[in-house]
């Protein structure tokens, strides 16, 4: 159990420079790490991992600095992009590769109960080419926790995965915060099964830390349109869309109440049915139905704007071109970046 | 909102007619047709001479040439020698091949250029190059002779020119091959508790040593093939001592001795030999990636 602590760190990669990076991950907790390609999310698991140097700061595990420790000696389980498996080794010998380097006398046992916990035992004798997407994480995280890592560092542990298989893994991980009590960080593209496994998010942005958020902070206020796109909301204007010429009154109305970055609405709903808030009316451009009910594009004002027909909804649906009118309350406007204008 | 909109029709969406598909060219048997006649073709010409020398005398002939005392003294020393030049291939030619794919340092292109180079020279060339270097009376001339490594008509001289010929197969397959392991798979070992050492040893290597067998073999057949620069260095050689005793030589230029004798029929039957020997050897070595006594079998690798 152990709480890893970041100060200001800095790192260096070619021509790329990552930094000051401050984070905190509490015993038994996640961070989930976000942001765009490019960002430095994997290089920043590559430097708490220890393949990159720290030119500056320091990292800690409980209160001592491990910043110039060798990758081995750090206790990691560290899952890299493509989960770098052993291709060579069976399901059985990638399990049992960090206890044979312990000469762990456990190694056989421990081996065996991974294989079980994990139900791989039927593949233990197979090679990781013979293993479907989901397998093959399976594999991967026994693996990590196999000489019971101080912190899992995953890179992407959602790449390339069916859904059947995400959501396995989603079990897994919950498996992992409840039995294990390991601390986890993750980087993911997928904000849904971010918010399922992380209680903090560390945003990234070229190299530098915007930001470690929770989860209702990150909801109620995202930093930018990235972030705001990221964690699900549909409708979010940037400011060079809001200012965008010619100028329209749901574009101006937006405006006044955008942050330095923009604004991102929670999907207003049809029929609207607010007495106090705005109306406005668009072209219905698609309609979508799912589980969370009926999705609805419509054009309003030169924006694209996404509603919902909450469930429960029957037939008919709103046909293409059908004019609509939504409202937006005023709690459903969330200003993206620092307000800079027109407050409420 | 699929394909079925009509209103999402375009003119182009619309299928050829009947009459313009019935009239299309079908190019399928001609293509099939063309590639086995250019590949056959290729195919052709590595057989033809192989079986032109198998064919040439009585095939019992072939084993008889066994019995001959000469031919067994040069299958043993061609063994030996390119045996010693694997081996040299083996410690030296392997780590520069790692060195190559692993380390990044100024001046890697050119020193990539200078492995190449051996292959690329001609071989008589070689020979001439090693004979300029210990020119009698120079001072690699003497020290080796000074050394007990005497370079002309001896066994050193044989395994200098089968290792520069050679060699350079190893140093750029095992370059390949470590540079087609996978960095990451190699982070997730050290992460997982491995030293630099172990990570190369459980890892990289495994993962390498297909390409460097591969590698291996095709110096072994470069070196027991090679007869430009033995003709300049040794064309035969005392393996006794310094210029004395009773001579042998490489079964390639025993061959060619054959031959320029007008013992045709001899050298076919001691060609033919030779090459069942090496077949067994290629043979063999591809048996054992198969049996599971490599740290991985065929097909695993890859799905």
């Amino acid at each position: 159990m152990s709480r890893w602590v970041m100060e200001g760190v800095e790192t260096d990669l070619d021509a790329f420079h990552l930094g000051p990076v401050s984070m905190e991950i509490a015993p038994g907790s996640a961070v989930a790490v976000l942001g765009p390609s490019g960002a430095g999310k994997t290089t920043l698991l590559r430097t708490i991992a220890g393949f990159l140097p720290v030119r500056r700061g320091q990292i800690r595990r409980d209160g001592t600095e491990i910043s110039d420790w060798l990758p081995e000696e750090r206790d990691l389980g560290y899952v890299p992009q493509g989960l770098g498996l052993f291709p060579h080794r069976t399901v059985e010998r990638n399990i049992g590769y960090p206890l044979e380097l312990r000469d762990r006398p456990d190694a056989a046992a421990r081996t065996r109960a991974l294989l079980e916990r994990f139900h791989l035992t039927p593949l233990a004798r197979r090679y990781p080419s013979r293993l479907s997407g989901g397998e093959q994480q399976r594999v991967a995280i026994a693996r990590a926790l196999a000489a019971e890592p101080e912190l899992i560092v995953w890179d992407e542990p959602w790449q390339a995965l069916d859904v059947q298989a995400r959501y396995e893994l989603g079990l897994v991980f919950h498996e992992l915060r409840e039995t294990e009590r390991v601390p986890v960080i993750v980087v993911t593209h997928d904000p849904g099964l971010a918010f399922s496994v992380a209680d903090s998010f560390l945003i990234l942005g070229r190299g530098q830390v915007r930001g470690q958020y929770d989860a209702a902070t990150l909801l109620r206020a995202p930093p930018d349109p990235f972030v705001a796109r990221f964690v699900g909301f549909e409708n979010v204007y940037d400011r060079a869309t809001l200012e965008a010429s010619p100028p329209s009154p749901l574009r101006s109305w937006l405006r006044e109440r955008a942050g330095r970055d923009g604004v991102a609405l929670t999907c207003p709903t049809l029929p609207a049915a607010l007495a106090d808030a705005p109306l406005w009316e668009g072209t219905v451009r698609s309609a979508r139905p799912g589980p969370h009910g009926l999705t609805v594009e419509v054009r309003a004002d030169e924006l694209l704007v996404t509603l919902r027909v909450p469930p429960p909804w029957a037939p008919p649906f709103p046909s293409l071109g059908e004019r609509v009118r939504f409202g937006i309350a005023a709690d459903s406007v969330h200003p993206l970046g620092p307000r800079t204008e027109g407050a409420p | 909102m699929g394909g079925n909109d009509p209103r999402l029709k375009r003119p182009g969406d619309a299928s050829p007619p009947a009459a313009t598909r019935r009239r299309r060219w079908r190019t399928g048997p001609y293509w099939l047709a063309l590639q086995v006649v250019l590949s056959g073709s290729l195919l052709l010409l590595f057989v033809l001479p192989i079986l032109a020398l198998f064919t040439y005398g009585p095939f019992d002939q072939i084993f008889l040439q066994l019995r001959d005392a000469q031919v067994r003294e040069a299958l043993w020393f061609t063994f030996y020698a390119s045996g010693i030049s694997v081996l040299v291939a083996i410690v030296f030619g392997i780590p520069l091949g790692y060195v190559l794919a692993r380390r990044k340092f100024p001046g890697r292109s050119v020193l990539e250029s200078l492995v190449a180079l051996p292959v690329v020279v001609p071989h008589l060339l070689v020979g001439l190059g090693l004979f300029i270097l210990f020119i009698p009376g120079s001072l690699p001339y003497r020290w080796s002779e000074a050394l007990g490594f005497p370079i002309y008509y001896s066994v050193g001289g044989v395994v200098l020119v089968m290792v520069f010929v050679s060699a350079p197969y190893t140093v750029l397959a095992s370059q390949l091959s470590f540079r087609a392991v996978d960095g990451r798979v190699i982070e997730a070992s050290r992460s997982l508790g491995a030293g630099p050492a172990t990570a190369f040893l459980t890892v990289t290597f495994p993962l390498a040593l297909r390409g460097i067998i591969t590698g291996l073999l095709l110096s072994w057949a470069r070196a027991v093939s090679e007869i430009g620069g033995l003709l300049i260095i040794a064309s035969f050689v005392y393996p006794g001592g310094l210029y004395d005793g009773p001579t042998t030589t490489t079964i390639s230029i025993f061959i060619y001795d054959l031959f320029n004798n007008g013992n045709l029929q001899g050298a076919a039957a001691v060609s033919s030999l030779f090459l069942l020997m090496a077949f067994a050897i290629f043979l063999s070595v591809r048996v054992l990636e198969r049996s599971g006594w490599l740290p991985w079998r065929r097909g695993d690798l890859s799905p």
